[in-house]
C-alpha cells in the first residue's frame, strides 16, 4: 500500500512542481472561468457596461417650442450621468459645442463610428418637433410608418453592423425611445396605462429567475479541467517517464505495472479533486455561483467524468509511438472535443456531419449528465441511460486498447 | 551557392518533411475555422428561433398575431395548456413560450439558455411592445429610422471573428518560429554546429522568416478561401495593405518571441511561455469574445496588447471594418519597428551557443 | 549467506535474428566479491546483465541465484537485488530523498534513507530536486536507489561512463566499501583500469562469447613475465622492423606505435638504444610498463579494447 500512495504522491507532487503542468491544469481553468464570467456575466448587468454614443439635436429652437426634442435629449442626458460613484452611466454621450459647425460634426462623429469609437449616432433632424406634433393631431392611420422614410424627418440612428457594442446599444436605445413614445402617446392621452398589456416573464427550470451565467458555466470549466488533465496529463508523464526511461527503473524493482497504475490513477484522481475544489471555491465565493455538487449523482458523474478521460489519456498513450507524437494527438483532439459537446456553445445548429462527433464524444454526455444534476439544464439532447453508457464504453475500450498496446518500456 | 539561399532550402526541407509541422500550421487551423464557424453560425441569429404560441382569449388574438408575424420569421407552434408549453420549453423543443390570456402576456423562457435568452427576450419585448401599440389603436409618434454605415453591412459576428483568427495566426506563426523553432534548434545543439561556421546569423534568420512568411501567406489565403466558399463570409481584401500588414506582423511577432527567448533560460521553456501568453492574447485581445463587455480595466488591458491591435488592422485590410490611414500605418509600422529593434538583439544574443 | 557462490550461470543465450548477442556463456559468480564483465561496445554484456536482472528473458539458458534455479528472474528475487541501469531516469522534479523514499517503498525491507544518502555521499543534497544534480550526483543517486533494500547482489551496468575523473573515483570508492560490506557485485565496463582496479574476478566478453576469465593478476600473468616496451617510431622501415624482431617480439600498429614483449627487459633495451642510433629513429613517448588486461584483450582478439 505504501508504494501506491508513494508514486501518487510522486505524480502529484511532479504536477504542482512543474511550472508548464501547474499552469494548464490549474491557472488555465481558473483563468477561463473568471473571463468568462467578467465577460458574459456583464451583459445585462446595471452599471457595468457604458456605451459612447453621439446626440445631435438639429430641432433646437431658442424661439419655437421644442418639447419633443428637448425630452429625448433630456432622457440621454440623465442616462449619460452617473447615478453614484461605483457605477457607471450607460451612455458617454457626445454632443456638439454651442457654435459648433453641425455638419462637420456629424461627419466626423460618423467616421468615428464607422472606426468603432461610438455605439451608435443619433441625429434628431429640422423639423421633428414639429413633424411629432402633427402626428399626434392628426389621425394616426395616416401617419406615415418609418418605411416611408423620404418625406419624413426621423430620427436617425447610425449603427455599424461591424460592432457588437453597436448592435447592443442600438437595440437599448430603440427601447429608450419606444418607452418615450409611451410617455408622450400617455400624456396626449391616446394611450391608456390602464389598458396596457402587462409583460410577465417566467423562468422554467428555477424559481428565483434566469441562471446567472457562472452557474451555467462553472460545470463545464470543471470538466474542462478533468479533460485537459486526463487528455494531456495521462500521455505527457506516461510516455515522458517511458521515453525518459524512469519508468525502466521501476521495473527493474519488485514493483508491478498494475501497482503502478494503481498509484498513478490515485494521483491523478487526487488532482482532478484539487482542480475542482479551487474552481469551485472561486466559483461560488468569488462570483457567487449558487449551485450545489453535494448530490450522490453528481459526485458519482464527477469520478466517471475523472475516469472517463484518464482512461482516454491511456488510449492516447496507447496509440502514440513516442511522447511528442502523443502529446501532437492530444494537441489535434483537444478544441474538437471540447468545443463540440456543448461546453462554451451550444451545439444545436450544427449540421448533421458535425453531430456525429458530438454524440460521438464522452465529454458531451458527461456535461450534460452533470449540468443535469445541478440543475442547470432542463432538457436532454440524449436519453439519461446514455449519459453513463457512452462514458463506460469509452472506458471499456481504452482500457482494452491499453492492456494490449501500451509499451511500458522503450525498445532497447 | 550563398549560405541564405543554402539555409532557406534546407529550412524549406525540413519544414516539408516534418508533416506533424505542416499539419499544424496548415490544416489545423482549418479544423479550428470550421469548427468555429459552425458553432457561432447560429448565434444572435433570431430569425430562425421558435416560438410556442398559447391563447386561453380570444380577445384582440387577430391583432396579436399580426404583430407576431410582423416580427420577423419566426418557426411558430401552437399549445393547449400552459403545461404543454412549459414542458416543450424544458425540452427545447421550442426556444420560448407566450402565454395570451386576453389582459397579460406571459413569456416562458429556459432559465438554462444562458447565451441565447437575451436575443429571445429582445424579440419578447418587441412583441408585447407592438402589440401594446397596436391594442389601443395606436401608432408610434416617434419616427424613427435605423442607418447601417459601413461598407459591409448585416454580417454575421464570424465574419468579424475570422481575421481575428488570421490575425491570431500570424501571432503563433512569428512566436513560435523564435520561441519554438529556434530555440529547439538551440537545445538540439543543431544551432551549436551552425555558429561555429563562419554561417552568418543573418542568413540563417533570413531562411527562417522566407519559409514562415511563405506558411503564413498560404494560410491566411486558405483560411480566407474556406470562410467564404463554407460560409459566405464576405471580405473586400486591400491586397496591397494585406501583404505589408503580413510582412510586418510577421517579422514584428517574430520580434515579440526574442523577449520571450531572452526571458527564459531553458531553450525548452521558451516554447512553454509562448503558448501561454498567445492564449492569454487570444481572450484579452477580443479574438473570440468581445471585450467591449469586460470591465474597463480589463478592456485597457486589451487595449495594451499587440494582438487587439494587429486584429482590427486585419479587420481592416479584409475589408471588414474601417480604420483611420493613420491608424492602420501605425500599427504596421510599429510591428515592423519591433523587429528591426529586436532583430539585430536576436542575431547576437539568441542565435549562439547554448552554455551548458 | 553460506553458499559459496552467488550466482551461476549456464549455457546463457539470446539472438536478435540472426545475430547471436549473448552465446551460450557460463560463469559462476562467487560470494562477497566484485565480478566484472569486461569488453568493448557490443560485446554482449549489457545483454547478460539485463538477463540477470529479469529485464531481458534469455532464449535458452539457466541462472541459479540464491540458491534456486531459474529460467527467468521472478518477483521474489528481485527483493534481494539491486540493480543500477546503464541508463535511466528520474522524476526530475522529485527531490533526492522522496525519490529513495518512493524506491524503499517498493520493497519488502529497506534501509533507512538517511543512512543510504550517506552511504552515497548526497547527504547535502537530500533536499534538491533531481533536475538541479550534475551527472555524477545523479549516478550516485541511482546507486542508492539500487542499494536501497540493503541488497545481498547489486548489478552495476557502466557505473562510471560518461563521469568525469573525480566521480569515477567517488563511484570507485562506494564500490569497494560495498564489497567491504559483503555484497556480491556485478558489474560490466569497457574501462580497464576500473576492471582491474575494484575486481576480484575479470570475464572478458568480445561478440557474446566470454573469451577468458579470471582475477586480474591472474589474467595479465598468464601472458607471461613480460615487460611490455612502447614508443612511437616514425618512417620505420621493413628492413629495421626486421631487425627488431630478432632480438625480441615487436608489433606495430597503424599508429606508428611499437611494442616490444620481453622477458629481459635490460638486454632489451640495450638493443633498443642501439638499433635506433644505427637507423636514425627517435624512440619518442617510450613507455616501460607491465602487461594489463587490454593487452589481454589484444592477444586474444587481436583488437584493442577501446575501439
Amino acid at each position: 500500500m505504501k508504494d501506491i500512495l508513494l508514486i501518487a504522491r510522486a505524480h502529484i507532487a511532479t504536477a504542482v512542481r512543474e511550472r508548464v503542468t501547474l499552469f494548464w491544469f490549474l491557472i488555465f481553468p481558473v483563468f477561463l472561468l473568471t473571463i468568462l464570467t467578467l465577460i458574459f456575466g456583464q451583459i445585462g448587468e446595471e452599471g457595468e457596461i457604458s456605451f459612447d454614443i453621439t446626440l445631435l439635436n438639429r430641432d433646437r429652437s431658442p424661439s419655437a417650442e421644442t418639447p419633443f426634442s428637448d425630452m429625448i435629449e433630456s432622457v440621454f442626458r440623465e442616462l449619460a450621468t452617473a447615478q453614484d460613484e461605483a457605477t457607471q452611466p450607460l451612455f458617454v454621450l457626445h454632443t456638439p459645442e454651442e457654435d459648433a459647425d453641425l455638419e462637420g460634426f456629424l461627419e466626423s462623429e460618423l467616421t468615428e463610428l464607422r472606426r468603432g469609437r461610438r455605439a451608435a449616432v443619433l441625429v434628431i433632424p429640422e423639423g421633428f418637433n414639429d413633424t411629432v406634433m402633427g402626428s399626434l393631431i392628426e389621425d394616426s392611420a395616416e401617419i406615415a410608418t418609418s418605411s416611408e422614410v423620404g418625406e419624413i424627418d426621423s430620427l436617425r440612428i447610425f449603427m455599424s453592423d461591424t460592432s457588437v457594442s453597436s448592435e447592443y446599444a442600438t437595440q437599448i436605445i430603440q427601447q429608450i425611445l419606444t418607452e418615450i413614445d409611451r410617455r408622450i402617446l400617455i400624456q396626449s392621452g391616446r394611450f391608456s396605462p390602464d389598458r396596457a398589456v402587462s409583460s410577465e416573464t417566467h423562468w422554467i427550470g428555477r424559481q428565483d429567475g434566469e441562471t446567472p451565467y457562472v452557474d451555467y458555466v462553472l460545470p463545464g470549466i470543471i470538466l474542462m479541467g478533468f479533460f485537459m488533465n486526463g487528455l494531456f496529463g495521462v500521455p505527457g508523464t506516461i510516455l515522458f517517464s517511458r521515453d525518459r526511461k524512469v519508468l525502466r527503473r521501476y521495473w527493474v524493482t519488485p514493483l508491478s505495472v498494475l501497482r503502478y497504475l494503481a498509484g498513478f490513477g490515485l494521483g491523478h484522481l487526487t488532482l482532478c479533486g484539487l482542480q475542482f475544489s479551487l474552481l469551485f471555491l472561486l466559483g461560488v465565493y468569488a462570483f457567487g455561483a449558487t449551485i450545489n455538487f453535494a448530490a450522490l449523482d453528481t459526485v458519482l458523474l464527477l469520478v466517471l467524468a475523472a475516469v472517463t478521460f484518464m482512461a482516454f489519456g491511456f488510449l492516447i498513450a496507447s496509440l502514440a509511438k513516442t511522447a511528442n507524437a502523443g502529446m501532437a494527438t492530444a494537441n489535434i483532439l483537444n478544441i474538437p472535443m471540447m468545443f463540440l459537446s456543448g461546453m462554451f456553445f451550444p451545439t444545436s445548429g450544427l449540421p448533421a456531419f458535425i453531430m456525429v462527433i458530438v454524440y460521438a464524444n464522452p465529454v458531451s454526455y458527461l456535461l450534460e449528465g452533470l449540468r443535469r444534476s445541478v440543475g442547470v439544464q432542463n432538457s436532454t439532447i440524449m436519453p439519461s441511460i446514455w449519459i453513463v453508457i457512452v462514458p463506460l464504453l469509452w472506458i471499456l475500450l481504452s482500457s482494452l486498447v491499453t492492456s494490449r498496446r501500451l509499451k511500458w518500456d522503450v525498445e532497447r | 551557392m550563398t549560405a541564405f539561399r543554402a539555409l532557406l532550402i534546407s529550412e524549406l526541407k525540413i519544414f516539408s518533411r516534418d508533416r506533424m509541422a505542416m499539419f499544424f500550421t496548415l490544416l489545423f487551423p482549418l479544423v479550428f475555422i470550421l469548427i468555429f464557424g459552425f458553432l457561432m453560425r447560429g448565434i444572435g441569429d433570431v430569425d430562425q428561433a421558435r416560438l410556442g404560441i398559447l391563447f386561453t382569449s380570444e380577445t384582440d388574438g387577430q391583432s396579436l398575431m399580426q404583430t407576431i408575424e410582423e416580427a420577423g420569421s419566426m418557426d411558430l407552434s401552437f399549445f393547449e395548456s400552459q403545461e404543454e408549453l412549459e414542458d416543450a420549453v424544458a425540452a427545447r423543443t421550442i426556444d420560448f413560450g407566450m402565454h395570451w390570456d386576453g389582459s397579460g402576456l406571459q413569456f416562458f423562457y429556459d432559465a438554462n439558455r444562458v447565451q441565447e435568452n437575451f436575443a429571445f427576450e429582445q424579440v419578447a419585448r418587441g412583441i408585447a411592445t407592438e402589440f401594446d401599440f397596436r391594442r389601443q389603436a395606436v401608432t408610434r409618434v416617434l419616427p424613427i429610422e435605423e442607418v447601417h454605415v459601413g461598407t459591409i453591412q448585416s454580417i454575421g459576428w464570424y465574419n468579424l471573428v475570422l481575421p481575428g483568427i488570421l490575425a491570431f495566426s500570424v501571432l503563433s506563426a512569428g512566436l513560435f518560429a523564435v520561441s519554438g523553432h529556434l530555440t529547439q534548434m538551440k537545445q538540439r545543439n543543431i544551432l551549436d554546429r551552425l555558429i561555429v561556421t563562419p554561417m552568418p546569423p543573418m542568413a540563417l534568420l533570413s531562411a527562417i522568416v522566407v519559409i514562415r512568411l511563405g506558411v503564413v501567406f498560404i494560410s491566411t489565403l486558405i483560411t480566407l478561401g474556406v470562410g467564404i466558399a463554407v460560409f459566405g463570409l464576405q471580405f473586400e481584401v486591400d491586397w496591397f495593405r494585406f501583404v505589408i500588414f503580413v510582412i510586418c506582423a510577421t517579422l514584428g511577432t517574430m520580434g515579440m518571441g526574442t523577449i520571450i527567448a531572452l526571458l527564459v533560460r531553458r531553450p525548452s521553456s521558451a516554447s512553454s511561455l509562448a503558448n501561454v501568453l498567445a492564449m492569454v492574447m487570444m481572450f484579452f485581445a477580443g479574438i473570440y469574445f468581445p471585450i467591449e463587455f469586460m470591465p474597463a480595466f480589463l478592456r485597457s488591458v486589451g487595449k495594451g496588447l499587440p494582438l487587439t491591435h494587429m486584429a482590427n488592422a486585419m479587420r481592416y485590410v479584409t475589408g471588414v471594418i474601417e480604420m483611420s490611414e493613420l491608424e492602420f500605418w501605425a500599427i504596421t509600422f510599429s510591428l515592423l519597428g519591433f523587429a528591426i529593434v529586436l532583430f539585430p538583439v536576436l542575431a547576437r544574443y539568441v542565435v549562439r551557443p547554448l552554455r551548458r | 549467506m553460506t553458499d559459496a557462490f552467488m550466482m551461476k550461470v549456464s549455457r546463457l543465450t539470446k539472438h536478435y535474428g540472426e545475430t547471436r548477442a549473448v552465446d551460450g556463456i557460463s560463469f559462476t559468480v562467487p560470494n562477497a566479491s566484485v565480478f566484472t564483465i569486461l569488453g568493448p561496445n557490443g560485446a554482449g554484456k549489457t545483454t547478460t546483465l539485463e538477463m540477470l536482472e529479469g529485464i531481458r528473458e534469455p532464449d535458452s539458458g539457466e541462472i541459479e541465484i540464491f540458491g534456486a534455479r531459474l529460467k527467468r528472474v521472478t518477483r521474489p528475487v528481485k527483493q534481494r537485488m539491486g540493480v543500477l541501469l546503464q541508463d535511466g531516469g528520474f522524476e526530475p522534479y522529485l527531490k533526492v530523498h522522496e525519490i529513495l523514499r518512493l524506491f524503499s517503498s517498493f520493497f519488502q525491507n529497506s534501509l533507512p534513507v538517511d543512512d543510504v544518502l550517506e552511504w552515497v555521499a548526497l547527504s547535502e543534497k537530500s533536499k534538491a530536486l533531481v533536475r538541479t544534480l550534475s551527472g555524477g550526483q545523479k549516478q550516485r543517486l541511482a546507486i542508492g536507489a539500487a542499494l536501497i533494500n540493503d541488497p545481498d547482489l547489486v548489478f552495476l551496468d557502466e557505473p562510471t561512463t560518461g563521469l568525469d575523473p573525480q566521480a569515477r573515483r567517488n563511484i570507485w570508492d562506494i564500490v569497494s566499501g560495498l564489497r567491504a560490506r559483503g555484497k556480491t557485485i556485478i558489474l560490466t565496463t569497457h574501462y580497464m583500469e576500473e576492471a582491474e582496479a575494484l575486481s576480484d574476478e575479470v570475464c572478458i566478453m568480445d561478440y557474446g562469447k566470454i573469451i577468458a576469465q579470471g582475477a586480474p593478476k591472474t589474467l595479465t600473468g598468464d601472458l607471461g613475465e613480460e615487460t611490455l616496451i612502447e614508443f612511437h617510431g616514425e618512417n620505420v622501415s621493413t628492413q629495421a622492423m626486421d631487425q627488431l624482431q630478432r632480438c625480441c617480439k615487436a608489433t606495430r600498429s597503424d599508429q606508428m606505435m611499437i611494442t616490444l614483449e620481453t622477458e629481459h627487459l635490460t638486454e632489451t633495451m640495450e638493443s633498443l638504444f642501439a638499433w635506433s642510433r644505427e637507423h636514425d629513429i627517435k624512440l619518442r613517448d617510450l613507455t616501460v610498463r607491465q602487461p594489463n588486461l587490454e593487452d589481454v584483450f589484444l592477444t586474444l582478439t587481436g583488437r584493442r579494447l577501446r575501439g
